[in-house]
């Protein structure tokens, strides 16, 4: 067994969990953080992303103990009790999740891309979803809420510096 | 070198099943506190027909679709529906809820009627009151003529109903008949730079022109466009599958069955058609899969126009696409004009 101890969505975790374990297999079955999906588990489709360090990762690609003392932050983190995030608040606007299978990681990849790029052009957030595959929307209302919730959380800080 | 083009295709594709009967039953109760409760054996998978059907509910009773509840999906306790297949859940859901939610009307125009000194005829549902039509001010909340209905008419305001679209068996021997209840129509227009050296296509615009009847929720009609166009465009270029000549898929996984991401679609514009189907809930009819049907003779169109080439294998690869530009261009070489050269010798 293999003892990890990471930071999740601020809150610092512990689990044993077989060598093997995959960070998102850890997450989903020792947290029950069950927002990241599990869809193809090669690292094709996206729908396990996760934000390690400021970066997003296919869960399925990483294993548990490589998480080891790294912060992650899923979907989970996001909300609170009373007010979703921008970015999750912004996709409601748009209608830009159908069936929402891919949504926890289209919106986790999106996060990752605003904190590191606040005013992004269409072609940089289209860059940030390749990763995501979604079969029902063809992404145009995501890429929409994207630029909205940038919009949005520029202001937010604008407001917050003033 | 890169050349542009633009490619047009036309569609109609009906709604429900081809003569078979495909119903859709539902239930709708009008609360005291003036909510409803929709009850339907339809499936939401994510492409908002919940939030129509309530919106119908709503419109049909007067009140904010907020006030209505939709319950669905299970077969203990909802009505049966054909399901969210044949593009046909606002159409023929929608109708059954309409009708539905029209009968519980009807009881609460009867009970108010006495109420407000009228004929139920002279009645109308909205802004969540009973009103008196041309007189609203002439008015009882809804609420309180569900609750007028059931605890001092004992009639509570509740409706039922189903709906199978009409339709006439086709003749066997013409062909003749009117195997489906409505039809939508569309139109898509694309354009795309095709790279004559190396047979890649990008699909730069596609421009959708839907008709679906009344648009009941313009924002989820313009989802299903867009999610129709990536289908279309994975169908026109890049999604196959393959298989071993013992039918054994070869490639049964995302890593080789290539689908559109975020990179791969171009810039989308919707048009939605004003139309109204008087056969439908408010004029509607449908939109789900006819979205996907144009795209792909759209872009094969727009290949054609930047380049001559007819690609009549999809999806088409770059391969094929430069494939056909050879054919393109070896029919394009002049023909020797041997008949003409005799006839010169011959006046000779």
């Amino acid at each position: 067994m293999t003892d990890v101890t990471l930071k999740i969505n601020g809150e610092t975790r512990s689990a044993a969990v077989p060598p093997e374990t995959t960070l998102l297999k850890m997450l989903r079955e020792s947290f029950s953080l069950t927002g990241a999906k599990l869809g193809c588990d090669v690292g094709d489709c996206g729908a396990c992303t996760v934000i390690v360090d400021g970066l997003p990762v296919n869960s399925c690609l990483m294993l548990a103990g490589q998480a080891d003392g790294r912060e992650v932050l899923t979907i989970e983190g996001l909300a609170t009790p009373d007010h979703l995030h921008p970015i999750q608040k912004t996709f409601e606007d748009c209608a830009s999740l159908q069936c929402g299978f891919c949504g926890p990681g289209v919106i986790m990849s999106s996060k990752a891309l605003l904190d590191a790029n606040p005013n992004p052009s269409v072609a940089e957030i289209r860059d940030a979803l390749a990763g995501n595959l979604c079969r029902c929307t063809g992404y145009t209302k995501m890429i929409e809420a994207v630029q909205q919730a940038a919009q949005v959380m520029r202001s937010a800080k604008s407001k917050r510096a003033a | 070198m890169k050349k542009r083009g633009r490619g047009i295709a036309c569609m109609w594709y009906p709604i429900g099943f081809t003569v078979a009967a495909n119903p859709s039953a539902a239930v709708v109760k009008v609360n005291e506190d003036g909510t409803a409760t929709v009850l339907t054996g339809t499936v939401e998978t994510g492409q908002g027909s919940l939030t129509v059907l309530g919106q119908i509910a709503a419109e049909e009773l007067g009140i904010a679709t907020d006030d209505v509840h939709v319950v669905s999906a299970d077969t203990d306790t909802t009505p049966m529906d054909t399901g969210a297949i044949a593009s046909r859940t606002t159409y023929v859901t929608g109708n059954a809820i309409r009708l539905a939610a029209e009968k519980a009307k009807e009881i609460l125009f009867q009970v108010a009627a006495p109420m407000l000194g009228v004929k139920p005829e002279q009645l109308e549902a909205r802004d969540r009151k009973i009103q008196v039509k041309n007189y609203p001010q002439r008015c009882i909340g809804i609420g309180e003529v569900a609750n007028q209905a059931q605890f001092v008419m004992g009639q509570p305001a509740l409706g039922s109903a189903s709906f199978n679209p009409p339709t006439v068996a086709l003749d066997p021997a013409t062909g003749q008949g009117k195997p489906f209840a409505t039809y939508v129509y569309a139109t898509q227009i694309a354009e795309v730079d095709v790279d004559d050296e190396t047979g890649e296509v990008e699909v730069l615009k596609i421009v959708a022109s839907h008709d679906c009847g009344t648009a009941i929720n313009p924002m989820l009609v313009e989802g299903q466009i867009e999610g129709g166009i990536s289908m279309g465009v994975g169908f026109a270029l890049q999604e196959e599958m393959l298989f071993d000549n013992k039918g054994k898929q070869l490639n049964p996984n995302l890593t080789n069955y290539i689908m559109p991401t975020s990179l791969d679609m171009p810039e989308i514009e919707v048009d939605i058609v004003k139309n109204y189907d008087p056969t439908g809930p408010f004029g509607a009819k449908g939109v789900g899969e006819p979205t996907a049907v144009p795209t792909a003779a759209a872009i094969m169109n727009a290949i054609y126009n930047a380049t001559g080439a007819r690609v009549y294998s999809l999806p088409a690869t770059p391969e094929r696409v430069l494939a056909a530009i050879k054919v393109a261009r070896s029919k394009q070489l002049p023909k020797p004009k041997k008949a003409a050269k005799s006839k010169r010798i011959a006046a000779h």
